[in-house]
C-alpha cells in the first residue's frame, strides 16, 4: 500500500493544528448532512482565523465559525436562519455589523467551481439562466471574477462561466476510512467528493477506522483516495448533532437547542461556551451531553442496520498459472517458458 | 362529511395534486416533501421522487429533515451527486419542482436572499440554494409561500420567473420554452399565471377566504379569475395518510418544536428523580 509508512492517524487537535492555518481558504466538505462538527469545533477551540470559508449549504458549521469571529469571507448558496422572520443567525449579524463579506451562488454554480477545481480546469460552464438574476448582476468581493461570459467556440452562443475553486484545506466527515486515508462515504452524495478533491490538503474524520481489506472489497464507496489525504481522525459521533447514514440520525432536539440559541449573539455565545470552548475535545463534549441528557437520548437515534447488497468483485482466477502450473493461455510451464527464452536468444547475461 | 382538517393538511394536499403519475419530481424541504410522499402513496405511484443532493427515486417513510436526508427512506435507486442532479434539470428531465418563496412579484420572480440592501440586509434570508437553477430549467415550477410577501419590486432577484412579463422570459433566450412558475400556493389561495401577460391572477381561494382578504396582501391590482374556484378539502384517506406519515407537518413546526422540547425536559426530570432515588438522596 502506497504511503503505508506515513502515520496519518491523529487527533482532531493535532490535525487542525498541523494542517489549518490563519488566513486559509477553508472548505467544509459535507453538504447539509454529516457535518464535520468535531473538526469545526476544534478550529473554534484553537482560534485559527481570517478564513475565506466555503460551504455548499451553511448550517451549524458556518454559523459557529462566523459567530466565533474566525471568518472574513464566505462563499455559499444557503445560510441558516433560526426561527423564521423573528429569528436570525450569525451570518446575518456579521453582515449587518460589516465584519463579514459574502458571495452568493446557486447550488449548481457553487458546485461547478469545485468540479472545475477538482479536475484541474480553470473554469466551468454554468447555466445561462443565471444572467437574469441578481446573483449574476450583484458582485461581492470576487467582483468581475464571480462570473464571466465567453463565446462558445462551437455554437457561437454566449456562455456563463465560474472560476475554479482550489481551497487550501478541506475538513470532511465520512462513515469510514482506513489508516492510510482511503475515505468511504455513502448516502447523500451532494458535492462532498468534489469539495475534498478540489482542495490542496484534506483532513478526514470518520465514524470508524477500518482495515484496508474492507476498503479494497468496496472501492465504489471510496470518494477520496489515500494519497490525497493528510490526516485521518477517528471520531465516533463526530458529526453530532447532525446525522451520519448507517450510524445515527439527526439529534433534532439538540440541533433545535442550537438554532434557538443562535437567534441572538449572546445566545450563540453561551451555547458555544458550554458545548465548544467548555469541552476539551469531542469526548468531553459527548460526556457532557450524556451527563446532561442521558445516554438514552443517543440510543434513540442510533441507526439500525440496513446493509447494502454486496457487490461481487470476484474474477475467474488470481494467478496467471493454473493448478498444473501451466500458463493459462499459452499452456506452458514456467520451466518450459524459461527454456524457450534461452533457446531463442532472448536472455542477456 | 369529511373529517375536519388543519391548514397545513389543506396546503399539502393542494400541492400534491400538482404531481402526476410517471413524472420526475424534485422535492424541496417542508411542505413539498410531504406532498410528494402523499402523491406517490395515493395517486402517482410511478412518480420518481428526487432531491438535489443526488438522492434519486426514493420512497419516504418519515418526513425529511432537509434535501439531503437519506435517513427518511430505506435505500433508494440512484445515488448521484448534486452536479449531475442539476445537469439533469438543465437537459429537461425534470417535470416538476417545488420552491419556497420569500418575496414574489406579479410575474413570479422570487427573492429568497435578503430584505433591504444586499450588502447590509435588514433580514438575511437563506439564499438561492438550488432555486434559481430549478425554476430556470424544470418544465413546471410550483411556488409555495408561508411567511413571505407580495411586492411591487423585489429587494433582490434570486430566481427568475417571467421577468418583465409577456414574452420577456422566452425572448431572453436564456430559458427553454414553456418553463417558468406555473402556480403559487399561499395560506389563502392558489395563483396562476396568465398565458399572454404572464401576470399572476387569483385562480382559487381556500375555504372561508374571500378574494378581498387576499387583495389586501397584494400591492398591485390583483386580477381574479372569472371562474374562481374554492380549494377542495382533503378526503379522509388523505388526512389519515398525512397524520400517519407526517404528524409534525400536520401539527406545524412551531407547535411540534414546543412539544419536542417539553418532552425532553420531562424525560430529564424523570431521569433525575430515578437517579436521586437510586443514590438515596
Amino acid at each position: 500500500m502506497a504511503g503505508a509508512d506515513d502515520n496519518k492517524v491523529m487527533t482532531a487537535k493535532e490535525a487542525i493544528s498541523r494542517f489549518v492555518n490563519d488566513g486559509d481558504e477553508l472548505i467544509i466538505g459535507n453538504y447539509t448532512v454529516g457535518t464535520c462538527c468535531e473538526l469545526v469545533f476544534e478550529i473554534c477551540r484553537q482560534g485559527k482565523k481570517g478564513f475565506t470559508l466555503y460551504s455548499q449549504s451553511g448550517i451549524l458549521d458556518v454559523d459557529v465559525l462566523v459567530n466565533a469571529g474566525l471568518v472574513e469571507r464566505l462563499v455559499s448558496t444557503y445560510v441558516l436562519r433560526s426561527g423564521g422572520k423573528k429569528g436570525g443567525g450569525a451570518v446575518e449579524r456579521a453582515l449587518q455589523a460589516g465584519t463579514l463579506e459574502m458571495e452568493d451562488y446557486t447550488n449548481f454554480n457553487y458546485n461547478a467551481r469545485l468540479v472545475a477545481g477538482m479536475h484541474g480546469f480553470s473554469f466551468m460552464q454554468v447555466f445561462e439562466g443565471i444572467m437574469a438574476t441578481d446573483l449574476f448582476k450583484i458582485r461581492g468581493f470576487m467582483g468581475q471574477d464571480k462570473y464571466r461570459v465567453i463565446e462558445c467556440p462551437y455554437t457561437g452562443k454566449q456562455i456563463v462561466t465560474v472560476p475554479a475553486a482550489n481551497p487550501d484545506v478541506c475538513i470532511i466527515h465520512v462513515q469510514r476510512a482506513d489508516s492510510f486515508g482511503n475515505a468511504q462515504y455513502w448516502g447523500s452524495m451532494g458535492s462532498v467528493a468534489a469539495a475534498a478533491l478540489c482542495s490542496k490538503k484534506i483532513i478526514v474524520s470518520c465514524e470508524e477506522i477500518v482495515e484496508h481489506d474492507v476498503i479494497q472489497s468496496s472501492p465504489h464507496l471510496t470518494i477520496i483516495p489515500a494519497f490525497r489525504v493528510n490526516a485521518v481522525v477517528e471520531s465516533p459521533w463526530g458529526a453530532h448533532p447532525t446525522e451520519v447514514l448507517g450510524y445515527y440520525n439527526m439529534d433534532r432536539f439538540f440541533y433545535g437547542m442550537f438554532t434557538m440559541a443562535n437567534v441572538s449573539a449572546d445566545g450563540a455565545k453561551a451555547w458555544m461556551e458550554e458545548w465548544i470552548y467548555g469541552c476539551e475535545n469531542h469526548e468531553a463534549y459527548l460526556e457532557r451531553y450524556v451527563n446532561k441528557f442521558g445516554m438514552e437520548m443517543l440510543d434513540k437515534i442510533r441507526a439500525k442496520p440496513f446493509y447494502s447488497a454486496p457487490a461481487n468483485y470476484g474474477s475467474a482466477f488470481t494467478s496467471s498459472w493454473d493448478e498444473q502450473g501451466r500458463e493459462r493461455s499459452m499452456g506452458i510451464t514456467r520451466e518450459e517458458m524459461e527454456n524457450l527464452m534461452k533457446e531463442r536468444g532472448m536472455l542477456y547475461e | 362529511m369529511n373529517k375536519p382538517y388543519t391548514l397545513d393538511e389543506l396546503l399539502i394536499i393542494t400541492c400534491a395534486k400538482e404531481i402526476k403519475d410517471y413524472q420526475n419530481v424534485i422535492l424541496g424541504v417542508g411542505l413539498p416533501t410531504t406532498a410528494g410522499a402523499l402523491a406517490k402513496a395515493l395517486f402517482a405511484p410511478h412518480a420518481t421522487l428526487m432531491m438535489e443532493s443526488g438522492i434519486i427515486d426514493f420512497e419516504p417513510l418519515v418526513p425529511l429533515n432537509h434535501i439531503a436526508d437519506a435517513h427518511c427512506c430505506r435505500g433508494f435507486s440512484y445515488a448521484t451527486d448534486l452536479f449531475s442532479a442539476f445537469t439533469m434539470t438543465y437537459r429537461g428531465f425534470i417535470d416538476i419542482c417545488f420552491l419556497g418563496v420569500g418575496q414574489v412579484d406579479r410575474y413570479g420572480n422570487l427573492n429568497t436572499t435578503c430584505a433591504g440592501d444586499y450588502f447590509k440586509p435588514t433580514l438575511r434570508l437563506p439564499g438561492s440554494g438550488g432555486a434559481a437553477d430549478f425554476i430556470s430549467y424544470a418544465k413546471r415550477t410550483v411556488l409555495t409561500m408561508r411567511g413571505g410577501e407580495f411586492v411591487e419590486k423585489l429587494d433582490y432577484l434570486t430566481s427568475p420567473g417571467y421577468l418583465e412579463g409577456g414574452e420577456s422570459r422566452e425572448k431572453s433566450g436564456l430559458f427553454p420554452p414553456g418553463t417558468g412558475p406555473s402556480m403559487l400556493l399561499t395560506t389563502k389561495g392558489v395563483f396562476r399565471f396568465d398565458d399572454e401577460t404572464k401576470e399572476m391572477y387569483l385562480a382559487q381561494v381556500h375555504p372561508g377566504v374571500t378574494p378581498e382578504d387576499i387583495k389586501k396582501e397584494v400591492p398591485w391590482d390583483l386580477k381574479v379569475a372569472s371562474d374562481l374556484t374554492v380549494t377542495e378539502r382533503p378526503t379522509d384517506e388523505e388526512i389519515d395518510f398525512m397524520r400517519e406519515f407526517a404528524p409534525i407537518m400536520t401539527l406545524g413546526r412551531e407547535t411540534a418544536t414546543e412539544l419536542t422540547i417539553g418532552n425532553v425536559l420531562k424525560n430529564m426530570e424523570i431521569r433525575l428523580k430515578k437517579k436521586n432515588a437510586s443514590t438515596g438522596t
